[in-house]
Formats: structure tokens, C-alpha cells, sequence
């Protein structure tokens, strides 16, 4: 839940490409990037907590993360739902799809919007190519009707 | 952009040209026989013929030239491939030069000399059971149960190769409920039989009648699983795009064979006390059936050599197929039209177009899968 003025990604742009580059889930570090928490979250405390940047442990990364989709095993490996358990069971297997960023509700939008236009065209061909796209089956059917 | 073919696929090209001359084109007549409904033709060579013909080949490298040199094969590339196939598109005599299904590639190191080696070699015929009589591909009714260290396979497969007295047969199987497994299955494995209605002569010999595989409780252990259980369709996923521009390439040559004999054909034949070849209608068509030979040509080479680039070729491989099973189509229709009637012409050209008319009942058949 960022405040209202977010992080300005042009400020940030390197220090981001290499955090989205690097092979293990970015949620974490875009997390703290990120502005932190607003003045007008709604949770009923008295501390001071706007401009906080931890992981609430909402495990939406976990949820939307395709790896994990892929290997339900890795789960098993602890019962926690934070970023740091999303980068402990996935490691430096991660397909880079940022949809665990997308689904942070402690990044900031502007940084979301970054990954969306200047990061997402380059990855849908990239990640096709790591699992093969969906086969071609005509290919198999003229194979197997019209052999040389 | 450079459209000259390097110094070393000239002499491919050269090589596969002088083979099909000299060797494939003096046996045409005799495979066709003298009716000139084509009803004494034969459908392949004697077999001492062939294995004559397969030696040859060897000796000049052309026996499998395009796989890979780890199989045992020559190595070669799909531009290589390509002009290979359109030099042997342009005979009627039926002959494979080594030609081994990509899917084989995929054997693992336990398999490759009891499977593919020897497949690569032409020792045996590969059998590619994947589509089923009645049954609407993908879906299969071939079942492959789990029975032990092995698998138990039922079903019926329909395989569009020449029957062959060896052969080795990949068989597409549903391990279970929409995920298909592909198996190695020897010849003589208990439970597998073979039926073969292909006839051997007579103009019919020229479209091929599918053998038919029959499994019944064929039993084959868990080692002849080809690729991943479950992940058939995984397969061959590097060279079966490029299998596609060879394919398209096969279509040019037997098309610019028919143009040969079109053009001969209208030299030679007069009517009203002239040849054929002076009338308009016939210069204005031999003129097209050129043009859209060479535009073909040209789109089987460029994506081959885009295949040898290493880059994705799916759309450029797929673009060229439809062009091309078209293209050879409309040829021999129009080169029927020449010879002056028939819709088929008299041999030799008859049996291409029985050839191309083949690749046409191919393409229709995708686009009613498609439908």
C-alpha cells in the first residue's frame, strides 16, 4: 500500500535493471525500493508505521509465482508465505517473469508500470524459448502423413 | 543479402543433380511400365536396384546428409537438405537417400545404437505410428498402460511410409488421460503386427494405402520410452521446423520437373500444323508455372538458410509449405492442361503429379484439422 508519491523510477532505473536481471525473485529488493507504507492504510495500531517497507507476509509472490506452479515439491521446504521464503525455495531458478513483483501489494505502481513496458515485451519471448512455447502439432501430423 | 549458394553447396546441389540424372532418371521408365494409364507401373525399383542405388549414394555422401554427424549422418544443413530434396523431388523413382525421422534424434545413449544408428544406416525402415483411423489427432486411442518395469500398449496406428520388410516403428501412445508417450517398438516385439494392403503395381501403387500397426497387450520395457514419459509431442522440437522447409523444398523440384516435361512436351507436340510452344495460352502459362517455381525457390532458401542461422524459423517454415504444396498443385494442373486433356498427364509427368497431388491431400487434410 506505497504513498501517494512513489518512487520515482528514473531516479532508480539502474540500480531496478540490475535487480530485474539478476536471477532469483526480484519482489524482495523491489519491495525496498519501494516508498513503504501509506498514511492511509487502515490497520487499527497506534505505531507509526507509514514509510515501512517489510513483507506482510500476504504470499501473493508465493501464489502467483510460475516456478512453483511447475515444482509444488519446492513448497515443502517451509511453511512461510514472505519474500524470503519465495526466494529460498526458488533460488536462482527463477524464470524472471516478475509476476511476484506485479502482485506485491508493497511495490510501488510506478515500478510496476516500469517492468510492465520496458521489461515484459523482452521476457514473453525469452520465457518461451525456456519452456519450448506449446508444440506445433502439425508439425508431428505432416511428419508423420508426408515423409520425405 | 547474398542470393549466390557458397562454392560448397554448389557441389552438393551439383552431386544430388548428376545422381538423379544418371542414376534415378534411366530407371523411370521401367518403374512406370509401358500403358499409358499407368497400370503396369510399379511402386518401387527391385530391390537390387536399390540397394545399388543406396551404395551409390553412400559413396557420394548424399546417404543421410542432413543428420547430424553424432547420429552417423553426413552432418549437413537445411539449405543442403533442401537442395538434396529438390534435385531427388525431380524423379518418380522412389528413393529415400537415408532420410531418418528427427524424432529419432531424441534417443537417449542407451538407445542409439539399437534404434537410431541403426535406422541412420537404412539397415531398417522407420515406421512413425502417430495418427489413428478414426481417431481425431491429437487425440489417441492408443493406450500405453503402466504394468510393472514396462508398459503394456494397445491400439491400432496408421503409418504413411512404404511397408518394408525391416523396420523399427515409434509408436504415440496416451500414457494417461491427454499426455502421450512415444515408444520404440521393434519388429518381432510379441503383440505387434503389421498390416500392409499397399499395392505393388498399377497406377494405385503411386498413392500409397497406409500400413497399419496393430498392438495388442504388446509388451515394451520402461528403456524404450523415447524422450519423456508423457511428453511426445516435446519431441524433435529443434529439427522438426526445418523438416517443413525440406518438404516445401521437395514440392519445387517435383514442380520444376513438371515444367521440364511441359516445356518439352510443348516443343514436340503440334496441332493446326504448329507446335504447341508457339501459342500465346501455352507461352503465357509456361511463363507462370516458371515464375512460380522460382518465387518458391526462393522462399525455400531463404528460410533454410535462416534454419542455418540458428534463428526461429516456424512462421518462414510454415509460410513457405503452404506457398509451395500450392504452388505444385497448380502446376500440374496447368501442365495437364498443356499435354492437352487428362488431368493426369502421361508418364513420366503422371506419376509427379500423383506425387503432388499427394502433398496437396496432405495440406487439405491439415486445414480440415484446422477447421
Amino acid at each position: 500500500m506505497p504513498l501517494p508519491k512513489q518512487q520515482d523510477v528514473r531516479q532508480i532505473e539502474g540500480v531496478l535493471n540490475e535487480v530485474l536481471s539478476t536471477k532469483t525473485p526480484p519482489v524482495g529488493r523491489c519491495r525496498l525500493l519501494s516508498s513503504g507504507i501509506s498514511p492511509t492504510h487502515a490497520l487499527n495500531i497506534t505505531e507509526n508505521i507509514v514509510g515501512h517497507k517489510e513483507c506482510l507476509g500476504c504470499g501473493n509472490c508465493i501464489d502467483a509465482c510460475a516456478l512453483l506452479a511447475r515444482e509444488p515439491a519446492r513448497r515443502l521446504k517451509t511453511e512461510q508465505r514472505t519474500s524470503m521464503a519465495l526466494e529460498s525455495t526458488v533460488g536462482e531458478e527463477c524464470d524472471l517473469c516478475y509476476a511476484c513483483v506485479l502482485v506485491c501489494p508493497q511495490v510501488d505502481t510506478t515500478i510496476k508500470d516500469y517492468i510492465v513496458n520496458r521489461r515484459m515485451v523482452e521476457v514473453t519471448s525469452r520465457l518461451e524459448q525456456l519452456t519450448g512455447g506449446e508444440p506445433d502439432l502439425d508439425l508431428f501430423f505432416e511428419e508423420a502423413v508426408d515423409g520425405l | 543479402m547474398d542470393f549466390e549458394l557458397p562454392e560448397d553447396l554448389k557441389m552438393v546441389q551439383g552431386l544430388a543433380r548428376d545422381f538423379v540424372r544418371e542414376q534415378l532418371r534411366p530407371l523411370e521408365r521401367d518403374l512406370l511400365g509401358r500403358a499409358a494409364d499407368l497400370s503396369d507401373a510399379r511402386a518401387r525399383v527391385a530391390a537390387e536396384d536399390e540397394a545399388k542405388l543406396a551404395a551409390i549414394a553412400r559413396e557420394l555422401g548424399l546417404w543421410a546428409a542432413a543428420v547430424p554427424e553424432e547420429f552417423g549422418g553426413g552432418g549437413l544443413g537445411t539449405l543442403a537438405a533442401c537442395l538434396i530434396a529438390e534435385e531427388l523431388a525431380q524423379s518418380v523413382v522412389p528413393f529415400e537417400c537415408g532420410d531418418v525421422t528427427p524424432l529419432l534424434f531424441e534417443c537417449n545413449e542407451g538407445q542409439r545404437e539399437a534404434y537410431l544408428k541403426v535406422a541412420v544406416s537404412g539397415a531398417k525402415a522407420v515406421y512413425l505410428g502417430i495418427v489413428e483411423p478414426g481417431a481425431d489427432f491429437p487425440k489417441m486411442a492408443a493406450s500405453a498402460r503402466r504394468d510393472g518395469g514396462g508398459y503394456v500398449l494397445n491400439g491400432r496406428k496408421l503409418v504413411f511410409s512404404r511397408s518394408a520388410a525391416e523396420f523399427l516403428a515409434v509408436v504415440f501412445a496416451a500414457s494417461r488421460e491427454g499426455a502421450a508417450t512415444a515408444f520404440l517398438v521393434d519388429q518381432g516385439t510379441p503383440g505387434l503386427s503389421v498390416v500392409s494392403r499397399q499395392a505393388e503395381r498399377g497406377w494405385r501403387a503411386a498413392v500409397r494405402q497406409p500400413v497399419v500397426l496393430v498392438l495388442e497387450d504388446c509388451r515394451v520395457p520402461a528403456d524404450n520410452v523415447l524422450g519423456q514419459e508423457g511428453k511426445a509431442f516435446a519431441l524433435g522440437r529443434k529439427w522438426l521446423p526445418g523438416r517443413r522447409i525440406v518438404r516445401s523444398a521437395r514440392s519445387v523440384g517435383a514442380a520444376a520437373r513438371l515444367l521440364e516435361e511441359a516445356s518439352t512436351r510443348a516443343q514436340t507436340w503440334q496441332s493446326f500444323g504448329r507446335p504447341v510452344s508457339e501459342r500465346p495460352s501455352v507461352q503465357g502459362a509456361l511463363a507462370e508455372i516458371a515464375a512460380s517455381i522460382h518465387a518458391g525457390r526462393l522462399m525455400v532458401y531463404e528460410a533454410a538458410a535462416r534454419a542455418d542461422r540458428g534463428e526461429p524459423v516456424g512462421r518462414e517454415a510454415a509460410l513457405a509449405r503452404l506457398f509451395t504444396a500450392q504452388m505444385a498443385a497448380g502446376v500440374a494442373s496447368r501442365v495437364a492442361a498443356i499435354y492437352g486433356g487428362p488431368a493426369l498427364p502421361p508418364a513420366p509427368g503422371g506419376g509427379i503429379s500423383l506425387d503432388v497431388l499427394k502433398h496437396l491431400i496432405a495440406a487439405d487434410m491439415l486445414k480440415g484439422l484446422k477447421a
